[in-house]
Protein backbone atom coordinates (compact mmCIF):
# COMPACT_ATOMS: atom_id res chain seq x y z
CA UNK A 1 0.00 0.00 0.00
CA UNK A 2 0.82 3.85 -0.83
CA UNK A 3 -0.09 6.45 1.35
CA UNK A 4 0.20 9.84 1.04
CA UNK A 5 -0.70 11.84 4.25
CA UNK A 6 -0.70 15.34 3.56
CA UNK A 7 2.36 15.77 1.56
CA UNK A 8 3.20 19.06 0.17
CA UNK A 9 6.39 19.88 -2.18
CA UNK A 10 7.45 22.93 -3.90
CA UNK A 11 10.80 23.54 -6.20
CA UNK A 12 12.25 26.45 -4.87
CA UNK A 13 9.84 29.02 -4.37
CA UNK A 14 7.43 27.05 -6.81
CA UNK A 15 4.67 25.11 -5.12
CA UNK A 16 3.75 21.87 -6.63
CA UNK A 17 1.69 20.00 -4.61
CA UNK A 18 -0.26 20.84 -1.26
CA UNK A 19 -1.29 18.96 1.04
CA UNK A 20 -1.95 15.68 -0.90
CA UNK A 21 -3.47 12.79 1.14
CA UNK A 22 -4.67 9.25 -0.67
CA UNK A 23 -3.54 5.90 -0.56
CA UNK A 24 -3.33 3.27 -3.16
CA UNK A 25 -3.31 -0.76 -2.67
CA UNK A 26 -0.13 -2.10 -4.64
CA UNK A 27 -2.55 -4.30 -6.80
CA UNK A 28 -4.72 -1.52 -7.98
CA UNK A 29 -5.03 0.40 -11.56
CA UNK A 30 -4.72 3.94 -11.19
CA UNK A 31 -4.48 6.86 -13.76
CA UNK A 32 -3.14 10.14 -12.28
CA UNK A 33 -4.51 12.63 -14.75
CA UNK A 34 -3.64 16.08 -14.75
CA UNK A 35 -2.44 18.92 -17.18
CA UNK A 36 2.01 19.81 -17.85
CA UNK A 37 3.07 21.05 -14.76
CA UNK A 38 0.59 20.41 -12.49
CA UNK A 39 2.64 17.66 -10.06
CA UNK A 40 2.30 14.08 -11.64
CA UNK A 41 5.82 12.97 -12.45
CA UNK A 42 7.08 14.78 -9.08
CA UNK A 43 4.22 12.76 -7.45
CA UNK A 44 5.78 9.27 -8.83
CA UNK A 45 9.58 10.66 -7.86
CA UNK A 46 7.73 10.82 -4.56
CA UNK A 47 6.79 7.72 -4.17
CA UNK A 48 10.58 6.17 -4.89
CA UNK A 49 11.87 8.68 -2.20
CA UNK A 50 13.72 10.50 -5.73
CA UNK A 51 12.32 13.50 -3.65
CA UNK A 52 11.38 14.40 -0.15
CA UNK A 53 8.70 16.31 0.45
CA UNK A 54 8.37 19.60 2.51
CA UNK A 55 5.87 18.52 4.86
CA UNK A 56 3.24 15.27 4.98
CA UNK A 57 4.42 11.62 5.40
CA UNK A 58 5.10 9.08 2.64
CA UNK A 59 4.27 5.36 3.72
CA UNK A 60 5.21 2.58 1.20
CA UNK A 61 4.47 -0.98 2.83
CA UNK A 62 4.23 0.03 6.08
CA UNK A 63 7.56 2.21 6.03
CA UNK A 64 7.87 5.88 6.64
CA UNK A 65 10.06 7.00 3.49
CA UNK A 66 9.94 10.30 4.46
CA UNK A 67 13.35 10.76 5.85
CA UNK A 68 15.18 7.69 4.97
CA UNK A 69 18.74 7.91 3.38
CA UNK A 70 19.88 6.92 0.00
CA UNK A 71 20.89 3.46 1.06
CA UNK A 72 17.63 2.93 2.99
CA UNK A 73 15.59 3.76 -0.24
CA UNK A 74 17.49 0.89 -2.34
CA UNK A 75 15.20 -2.10 -0.73
CA UNK A 76 11.91 0.46 -1.10
CA UNK A 77 12.78 0.97 -4.65
CA UNK A 78 12.93 -2.56 -5.26
CA UNK A 79 9.22 -2.85 -4.80
CA UNK A 80 8.39 -0.64 -8.02
CA UNK A 81 9.52 -0.86 -11.58
CA UNK A 82 9.60 2.67 -13.50
CA UNK A 83 9.38 3.74 -17.11
CA UNK A 84 9.64 7.25 -17.41
CA UNK A 85 8.61 9.24 -20.04
CA UNK A 86 10.22 8.67 -23.05
CA UNK A 87 12.02 5.90 -21.61
CA UNK A 88 15.24 7.37 -20.40
CA UNK A 89 17.07 5.02 -21.82
CA UNK A 90 21.45 5.41 -21.31
CA UNK A 91 22.30 6.70 -24.36
CA UNK A 92 26.04 5.48 -23.90
CA UNK A 93 24.87 2.36 -24.16
CA UNK A 94 23.12 -0.05 -26.57
CA UNK A 95 19.77 -1.94 -26.16
CA UNK A 96 21.47 -5.01 -24.60
CA UNK A 97 23.48 -3.50 -22.15
CA UNK A 98 20.65 -1.12 -20.87
CA UNK A 99 18.34 -4.16 -20.61
CA UNK A 100 21.05 -5.68 -18.57
CA UNK A 101 22.11 -2.51 -16.36
CA UNK A 102 19.70 -4.23 -13.53
CA UNK A 103 21.24 -7.87 -13.89
CA UNK A 104 24.42 -6.66 -14.03
CA UNK A 105 24.65 -3.78 -10.85
CA UNK A 106 22.40 -6.94 -8.80
CA UNK A 107 23.06 -10.33 -9.66
CA UNK A 108 25.56 -12.62 -10.36
CA UNK A 109 25.04 -13.75 -13.61
CA UNK A 110 27.50 -14.96 -16.14
CA UNK A 111 27.85 -13.06 -19.53
CA UNK A 112 26.01 -15.88 -21.28
CA UNK A 113 23.13 -15.84 -18.79
CA UNK A 114 22.77 -12.56 -19.02
CA UNK A 115 22.81 -12.08 -22.75
CA UNK A 116 19.92 -15.38 -22.56
CA UNK A 117 17.76 -13.18 -20.20
CA UNK A 118 17.99 -9.98 -22.17
CA UNK A 119 17.17 -11.78 -25.44
CA UNK A 120 14.03 -13.68 -23.77
CA UNK A 121 12.87 -10.21 -22.39
CA UNK A 122 13.43 -8.33 -25.70
CA UNK A 123 11.59 -11.29 -28.11
CA UNK A 124 8.28 -11.11 -25.22
CA UNK A 125 8.54 -7.11 -26.83
CA UNK A 126 9.48 -8.30 -30.23
CA UNK A 127 12.40 -6.52 -29.99
CA UNK A 128 15.39 -9.45 -30.31
CA UNK A 129 16.50 -7.59 -33.64
CA UNK A 130 17.14 -4.13 -32.01
CA UNK A 131 19.53 -5.81 -29.42
CA UNK A 132 22.49 -3.75 -30.87
CA UNK A 133 20.88 -0.57 -31.91
CA UNK A 134 21.60 2.57 -29.77
CA UNK A 135 19.06 4.14 -28.50
CA UNK A 136 18.94 6.92 -30.75
CA UNK A 137 18.30 4.68 -33.29
CA UNK A 138 14.80 3.44 -31.80
CA UNK A 139 11.47 4.93 -32.38
CA UNK A 140 9.01 6.38 -29.25
CA UNK A 141 7.70 2.88 -29.04
CA UNK A 142 10.34 0.82 -29.23
CA UNK A 143 12.08 3.14 -26.53
CA UNK A 144 9.20 2.69 -23.97
CA UNK A 145 9.09 -1.04 -24.98
CA UNK A 146 12.77 -1.52 -23.96
CA UNK A 147 12.57 0.55 -20.51
CA UNK A 148 9.81 -1.33 -19.36
CA UNK A 149 11.57 -4.51 -19.99
CA UNK A 150 14.84 -2.79 -18.78
CA UNK A 151 12.68 -1.97 -15.45
CA UNK A 152 11.40 -5.55 -15.36
CA UNK A 153 15.14 -7.23 -15.64
CA UNK A 154 16.73 -7.27 -12.32
CA UNK A 155 13.42 -6.88 -10.59
CA UNK A 156 10.34 -8.93 -9.46
CA UNK A 157 8.37 -5.24 -8.70
CA UNK A 158 4.91 -5.18 -6.75
CA UNK A 159 3.64 -2.54 -8.65
CA UNK A 160 4.67 -0.40 -11.99
CA UNK A 161 4.95 3.44 -12.30
CA UNK A 162 4.34 4.92 -15.84
CA UNK A 163 4.86 8.60 -16.77
CA UNK A 164 3.58 9.48 -19.58
CA UNK A 165 3.95 6.29 -21.08
CA UNK A 166 2.21 6.79 -24.02
CA UNK A 167 2.96 10.47 -24.73
CA UNK A 168 3.99 11.14 -28.01
CA UNK A 169 3.18 8.13 -29.54
CA UNK A 170 1.28 7.18 -32.58
CA UNK A 171 -1.77 5.38 -32.37
CA UNK A 172 -0.52 1.88 -33.54
CA UNK A 173 2.56 2.23 -30.81
CA UNK A 174 0.15 3.48 -27.95
CA UNK A 175 -1.68 0.54 -28.67
CA UNK A 176 1.27 -1.83 -28.03
CA UNK A 177 2.35 -0.07 -24.84
CA UNK A 178 -1.53 -0.38 -23.48
CA UNK A 179 -1.40 -3.93 -24.20
CA UNK A 180 1.75 -4.73 -22.80
CA UNK A 181 1.12 -2.69 -19.87
CA UNK A 182 -2.28 -4.29 -19.02
CA UNK A 183 -0.15 -7.80 -20.08
CA UNK A 184 2.12 -7.12 -17.62
CA UNK A 185 -0.58 -6.74 -14.92
CA UNK A 186 -2.19 -9.94 -15.22
CA UNK A 187 -0.55 -11.58 -12.32
CA UNK A 188 -2.29 -9.25 -9.92
CA UNK A 189 0.21 -6.84 -10.16
CA UNK A 190 -1.35 -2.66 -10.07
CA UNK A 191 0.03 0.34 -11.79
CA UNK A 192 -0.10 4.34 -11.20
CA UNK A 193 -0.28 5.35 -15.15
CA UNK A 194 0.69 9.45 -15.01
CA UNK A 195 -0.58 11.08 -17.94
CA UNK A 196 -2.91 13.72 -19.64
CA UNK A 197 -4.12 11.10 -22.06
CA UNK A 198 -7.72 10.21 -20.96
CA UNK A 199 -8.37 7.61 -24.05
CA UNK A 200 -5.54 5.62 -22.62
CA UNK A 201 -6.00 6.21 -19.28
CA UNK A 202 -9.77 5.00 -19.46
CA UNK A 203 -8.41 1.98 -21.39
CA UNK A 204 -6.28 0.88 -18.57
CA UNK A 205 -7.23 2.14 -15.06
CA UNK A 206 -9.94 1.38 -12.57
CA UNK A 207 -9.03 4.33 -10.35
CA UNK A 208 -8.60 7.99 -11.57
CA UNK A 209 -7.14 10.53 -9.44
CA UNK A 210 -6.74 14.21 -11.17
CA UNK A 211 -4.22 16.62 -10.23
CA UNK A 212 -5.13 20.64 -10.68
CA UNK A 213 -2.03 22.93 -9.18
CA UNK A 214 -1.14 20.56 -6.91
CA UNK A 215 -4.09 19.52 -5.13
CA UNK A 216 -6.09 16.52 -6.15
CA UNK A 217 -9.76 17.69 -6.90
CA UNK A 218 -10.99 14.14 -7.74
CA UNK A 219 -10.22 10.55 -6.90
CA UNK A 220 -12.77 8.04 -8.05
CA UNK A 221 -13.88 5.35 -10.41
CA UNK A 222 -14.84 5.53 -14.60
CA UNK A 223 -18.50 6.19 -13.90
CA UNK A 224 -17.99 9.00 -11.70
CA UNK A 225 -15.09 10.61 -13.79
CA UNK A 226 -17.58 10.63 -16.89
CA UNK A 227 -19.82 12.63 -14.48
CA UNK A 228 -17.74 14.78 -13.33
CA UNK A 229 -18.81 18.02 -12.89
CA UNK A 230 -15.35 19.40 -12.68
CA UNK A 231 -14.73 22.29 -15.34
CA UNK A 232 -11.11 20.61 -15.83
CA UNK A 233 -12.08 17.32 -15.67
CA UNK A 234 -14.75 18.12 -18.94
CA UNK A 235 -12.20 19.25 -20.61
CA UNK A 236 -9.59 16.05 -20.50
CA UNK A 237 -12.85 14.21 -21.68
CA UNK A 238 -13.85 16.40 -25.07
CA UNK A 239 -10.38 14.00 -26.16
CA UNK A 240 -13.03 11.42 -26.57
CA UNK A 241 -15.41 13.16 -28.42
CA UNK A 242 -15.24 13.04 -32.29
CA UNK A 243 -14.56 16.26 -33.47
CA UNK A 244 -17.62 16.75 -35.79
CA UNK A 245 -19.58 16.20 -32.33
CA UNK A 246 -17.40 18.34 -30.15
CA UNK A 247 -17.57 21.68 -32.82
CA UNK A 248 -22.00 21.26 -32.87
CA UNK A 249 -21.84 20.99 -28.74
CA UNK B 1 9.36 33.36 3.48
CA UNK B 2 10.76 36.06 2.13
CA UNK B 3 12.63 35.83 -1.66
CA UNK B 4 16.07 37.19 -0.58
CA UNK B 5 15.71 34.51 2.32
CA UNK B 6 15.14 31.61 -0.27
CA UNK B 7 17.66 32.98 -2.29
CA UNK B 8 20.43 33.16 0.42
CA UNK B 9 19.23 29.38 1.64
CA UNK B 10 19.49 28.29 -1.75
CA UNK B 11 22.95 29.84 -2.27
CA UNK B 12 24.58 27.41 0.96
CA UNK B 13 22.48 24.74 -0.19
CA UNK B 14 24.21 24.84 -3.27
CA UNK B 15 27.69 25.31 -1.66
CA UNK B 16 26.97 22.55 1.12
CA UNK B 17 26.14 20.24 -2.41
CA UNK B 18 29.21 20.94 -4.55
CA UNK B 19 31.52 20.58 -1.03
CA UNK B 20 29.68 17.20 -0.75
CA UNK B 21 29.86 16.17 -4.52
CA UNK B 22 33.43 17.06 -4.22
CA UNK B 23 34.45 14.64 -1.33
CA UNK B 24 31.98 12.22 -2.46
CA UNK B 25 33.63 12.59 -5.77
CA UNK B 26 37.25 12.03 -4.62
CA UNK B 27 36.31 8.79 -2.26
CA UNK B 28 34.71 7.23 -5.00
CA UNK B 29 38.39 6.36 -6.11
CA UNK B 30 39.45 4.54 -3.16
CA UNK B 31 35.81 2.91 -2.45
CA UNK B 32 34.02 0.50 -4.07
CA UNK B 33 32.38 -0.12 -6.62
CA UNK B 34 34.87 1.31 -9.66
CA UNK B 35 33.40 1.85 -12.49
CA UNK B 36 36.99 1.39 -14.32
CA UNK B 37 34.96 1.17 -18.09
CA UNK B 38 33.81 4.77 -17.76
CA UNK B 39 37.38 6.42 -16.36
CA UNK B 40 38.42 4.81 -19.70
CA UNK B 41 35.95 6.13 -21.96
CA UNK B 42 36.62 9.39 -19.68
CA UNK B 43 39.95 9.30 -20.55
CA UNK B 44 39.63 8.77 -24.12
CA UNK B 45 37.05 11.34 -24.04
CA UNK B 46 39.17 13.89 -22.19
CA UNK B 47 42.30 13.86 -23.02
CA UNK B 48 42.91 12.02 -26.79
CA UNK B 49 40.30 14.37 -27.83
CA UNK B 50 41.63 17.12 -26.23
CA UNK B 51 44.92 16.24 -27.53
CA UNK B 52 45.17 18.19 -31.12
CA UNK B 53 44.01 21.51 -29.80
CA UNK B 54 46.36 21.45 -26.83
CA UNK B 55 48.98 20.91 -29.12
CA UNK B 56 48.19 23.38 -31.94
CA UNK B 57 47.39 26.40 -29.35
CA UNK B 58 50.63 24.96 -27.06
CA UNK B 59 53.13 25.50 -30.07
CA UNK B 60 51.33 29.08 -31.11
CA UNK B 61 51.66 30.37 -28.15
CA UNK B 62 55.53 29.18 -27.72
CA UNK B 63 56.14 30.83 -30.90
CA UNK B 64 54.48 34.26 -29.73
CA UNK B 65 56.03 34.33 -26.37
CA UNK B 66 59.71 33.40 -28.13
CA UNK B 67 58.84 35.77 -30.68
CA UNK B 68 57.68 38.93 -27.77
CA UNK B 69 60.87 38.76 -25.95
CA UNK B 70 63.21 38.08 -29.14
CA UNK B 71 61.72 41.38 -30.11
CA UNK B 72 62.59 43.37 -26.51
CA UNK B 73 65.43 41.16 -25.44
CA UNK B 74 67.37 41.63 -29.07
CA UNK B 75 67.18 45.74 -28.44
CA UNK B 76 68.36 45.58 -24.79
CA UNK B 77 71.26 42.56 -25.93
CA UNK B 78 69.75 40.31 -23.77
CA UNK B 79 68.65 37.87 -26.72
CA UNK B 80 70.51 34.81 -24.70
CA UNK B 81 68.04 35.08 -22.37
CA UNK B 82 64.82 34.28 -24.39
CA UNK B 83 65.39 30.62 -23.58
CA UNK B 84 65.60 31.10 -20.28
CA UNK B 85 62.37 33.41 -20.07
CA UNK B 86 60.46 30.96 -22.49
CA UNK B 87 61.06 27.87 -20.38
CA UNK B 88 60.22 29.39 -16.86
CA UNK B 89 57.14 31.21 -17.91
CA UNK B 90 55.80 28.21 -20.16
CA UNK B 91 56.77 25.55 -17.16
CA UNK B 92 55.73 27.53 -13.96
CA UNK B 93 52.70 29.35 -15.27
CA UNK B 94 51.69 29.64 -18.96
CA UNK B 95 51.76 26.03 -19.90
CA UNK B 96 49.30 24.87 -17.08
CA UNK B 97 46.99 27.80 -17.28
CA UNK B 98 46.65 27.94 -20.36
CA UNK B 99 46.38 23.91 -20.74
CA UNK B 100 43.66 24.11 -17.80
CA UNK B 101 41.47 27.05 -19.66
CA UNK B 102 41.28 24.57 -23.02
CA UNK B 103 40.63 21.65 -21.00
CA UNK B 104 38.33 23.45 -19.31
CA UNK B 105 36.67 24.88 -22.47
CA UNK B 106 36.39 21.90 -23.99
CA UNK B 107 35.78 19.11 -21.66
CA UNK B 108 33.99 21.22 -18.82
CA UNK B 109 31.66 22.20 -21.19
CA UNK B 110 30.63 19.21 -22.64
CA UNK B 111 30.92 17.00 -19.15
CA UNK B 112 27.73 19.37 -17.75
CA UNK B 113 26.03 19.34 -21.28
CA UNK B 114 26.29 15.23 -20.94
CA UNK B 115 25.09 14.95 -17.78
CA UNK B 116 22.45 18.24 -17.58
CA UNK B 117 20.96 15.72 -20.63
CA UNK B 118 21.33 13.06 -18.00
CA UNK B 119 19.20 14.68 -15.63
CA UNK B 120 16.05 16.09 -17.83
CA UNK B 121 16.33 13.02 -19.28
CA UNK B 122 15.26 11.41 -16.09
CA UNK B 123 18.84 8.94 -16.36
CA UNK B 124 19.98 9.80 -13.50
CA UNK B 125 16.72 9.00 -11.53
CA UNK B 126 16.75 5.96 -13.54
CA UNK B 127 20.70 5.07 -11.86
CA UNK B 128 18.97 5.70 -8.69
CA UNK B 129 16.26 3.76 -8.63
CA UNK B 130 18.90 1.03 -10.01
CA UNK B 131 20.51 1.60 -6.54
CA UNK B 132 23.20 3.10 -8.39
CA UNK B 133 24.71 6.10 -6.65
CA UNK B 134 25.37 8.69 -9.97
CA UNK B 135 28.63 10.33 -8.10
CA UNK B 136 30.21 7.18 -8.21
CA UNK B 137 29.32 6.05 -11.61
CA UNK B 138 29.02 9.59 -12.90
CA UNK B 139 31.12 11.96 -11.14
CA UNK B 140 34.55 9.73 -10.06
CA UNK B 141 35.27 8.48 -13.38
CA UNK B 142 35.20 12.48 -14.74
CA UNK B 143 37.33 13.59 -11.63
CA UNK B 144 39.53 10.15 -12.12
CA UNK B 145 39.92 10.81 -15.72
CA UNK B 146 40.86 14.68 -15.67
CA UNK B 147 43.50 14.24 -12.64
CA UNK B 148 45.38 11.67 -15.47
CA UNK B 149 44.50 13.52 -18.35
CA UNK B 150 45.21 17.23 -18.01
CA UNK B 151 48.68 16.54 -15.96
CA UNK B 152 49.49 14.52 -18.85
CA UNK B 153 48.21 16.97 -21.58
CA UNK B 154 50.11 20.02 -19.67
CA UNK B 155 53.46 17.70 -20.09
CA UNK B 156 53.03 17.62 -23.46
CA UNK B 157 52.11 21.07 -23.98
CA UNK B 158 54.46 22.70 -22.33
CA UNK B 159 57.11 20.35 -24.62
CA UNK B 160 55.36 21.77 -27.76
CA UNK B 161 55.68 25.53 -26.74
CA UNK B 162 59.14 25.20 -25.52
CA UNK B 163 59.75 23.51 -29.32
CA UNK B 164 58.16 26.57 -30.38
CA UNK B 165 59.79 28.80 -28.90
CA UNK B 166 63.08 27.09 -30.08
CA UNK B 167 62.17 27.13 -33.39
CA UNK B 168 61.73 31.03 -33.29
CA UNK B 169 64.45 31.37 -31.41
CA UNK B 170 67.03 29.82 -33.89
CA UNK B 171 64.88 30.23 -37.23
CA UNK B 172 63.89 33.86 -36.78
CA UNK B 173 65.88 35.40 -33.87
CA UNK B 174 69.12 33.91 -35.11
CA UNK B 175 69.87 32.75 -31.56
CA UNK B 176 72.15 29.43 -31.35
CA UNK B 177 70.28 26.18 -30.62
CA UNK B 178 72.66 24.80 -28.09
CA UNK B 179 72.22 28.09 -25.69
CA UNK B 180 68.17 27.83 -26.06
CA UNK B 181 68.38 24.05 -25.00
CA UNK B 182 71.21 25.09 -22.21
CA UNK B 183 68.85 27.46 -20.79
CA UNK B 184 65.99 25.29 -20.76
CA UNK B 185 68.21 22.50 -19.24
CA UNK B 186 68.72 25.63 -16.42
CA UNK B 187 64.76 25.79 -15.64
CA UNK B 188 64.14 22.25 -15.68
CA UNK B 189 65.20 22.18 -11.73
CA UNK B 190 63.57 20.46 -8.67
CA UNK B 191 61.33 24.25 -7.83
CA UNK B 192 60.33 25.00 -11.16
CA UNK B 193 58.98 21.30 -12.22
CA UNK B 194 57.27 20.64 -9.17
CA UNK B 195 55.72 24.32 -9.26
CA UNK B 196 54.41 23.26 -12.53
CA UNK B 197 53.29 19.86 -11.72
CA UNK B 198 51.12 20.53 -8.66
CA UNK B 199 49.15 23.24 -10.75
CA UNK B 200 47.34 20.64 -13.20
CA UNK B 201 46.08 18.51 -10.43
CA UNK B 202 44.39 21.10 -8.46
CA UNK B 203 42.96 22.70 -12.03
CA UNK B 204 42.10 19.18 -12.92
CA UNK B 205 39.78 18.09 -9.91
CA UNK B 206 37.97 21.63 -10.19
CA UNK B 207 37.32 21.64 -13.56
CA UNK B 208 36.17 17.91 -12.70
CA UNK B 209 34.16 19.50 -9.49
CA UNK B 210 32.94 22.18 -10.64
CA UNK B 211 31.53 20.85 -14.77
CA UNK B 212 30.19 18.03 -12.72
CA UNK B 213 27.85 19.65 -10.39
CA UNK B 214 26.63 22.29 -12.89
CA UNK B 215 25.45 19.46 -14.68
CA UNK B 216 24.00 17.03 -12.04
CA UNK B 217 22.32 20.10 -10.85
CA UNK B 218 20.44 21.33 -14.68
CA UNK B 219 16.82 22.40 -14.33
CA UNK B 220 14.56 23.89 -16.78
CA UNK B 221 14.71 22.38 -20.36
CA UNK B 222 16.91 24.00 -23.11
CA UNK B 223 17.72 26.70 -21.36
CA UNK B 224 18.49 25.28 -18.14
CA UNK B 225 20.89 22.95 -20.31
CA UNK B 226 22.15 26.12 -21.90
CA UNK B 227 22.83 27.64 -18.60
CA UNK B 228 24.57 24.87 -16.84
CA UNK B 229 27.29 24.53 -19.29
CA UNK B 230 27.93 28.27 -19.54
CA UNK B 231 28.18 28.32 -15.62
CA UNK B 232 30.46 25.34 -15.94
CA UNK B 233 32.71 26.58 -17.98
CA UNK B 234 32.82 30.85 -16.56
CA UNK B 235 33.19 29.08 -13.19
CA UNK B 236 35.82 26.79 -14.14
CA UNK B 237 38.08 29.36 -16.00
CA UNK B 238 37.17 32.10 -12.91
CA UNK B 239 38.68 29.31 -10.85
CA UNK B 240 41.70 28.19 -12.25
CA UNK B 241 43.10 32.10 -12.44
CA UNK B 242 41.79 32.67 -8.89
CA UNK B 243 43.89 28.87 -7.55
CA UNK B 244 46.10 30.06 -9.77
CA UNK B 245 47.44 32.52 -7.92
CA UNK B 246 46.64 31.16 -4.41
CA UNK B 247 48.89 28.54 -5.09
CA UNK B 248 51.67 30.24 -7.12
CA UNK B 249 51.78 31.79 -3.51
CA UNK B 250 51.76 29.18 -1.51
CA UNK B 251 54.51 27.57 -3.65
CA UNK B 252 56.76 30.50 -3.38
CA UNK B 253 56.53 29.92 0.00
CA UNK B 254 57.42 26.56 0.24
CA UNK B 255 59.79 25.88 -2.36
CA UNK B 256 61.46 28.88 -0.90
CA UNK B 257 61.49 31.35 -4.11
CA UNK B 258 62.85 34.56 -3.65
CA UNK B 259 60.54 37.84 -4.52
Amino acid sequence: MIVFDRVSFSYGMQQVLKDVSFSIPFNQKVAILGGSGDGKTTLLKLILGLLRPDSGRIIIAGEDITDKKEDELREIRTKFSIVFQEGALFDSLNVKENVAFGLREYTKMTEGEIDKKVRELLGEVGLEHAIELMPEELSGGMLRRVAIMRSLAAFDPKMFLYDEATTGLDPVNADIICKLILDLTKGGKGFIIVTHKVFDALRLAERFMFLKNGAIIFDGNRDQLMQSPFVEIQVFLKELTPPSEASSR
Amino acid sequence: MKRETIHIKELISDLQDFYFLSVQGLLGLVKRPFYSKDVIEQMDYSGAGSFFIILLISLFIGMALSLQLSAELSAMGFKMYIGKIVGVSIIREIGPVLTALVYAGRVGSGVASELGSMVLGHQVDTLRVFGVDPVRKLVTPRVLGCLIMLPALTIIGDTVSIVGGYYIAVFVSHQSGSVYWSSIRDVLNFENVVSGSIKPFIFAYLIACISCYMGLSTKGGAVGLRRATTRAVVASFIMIIVSDFVLTRVLFYILGFSL
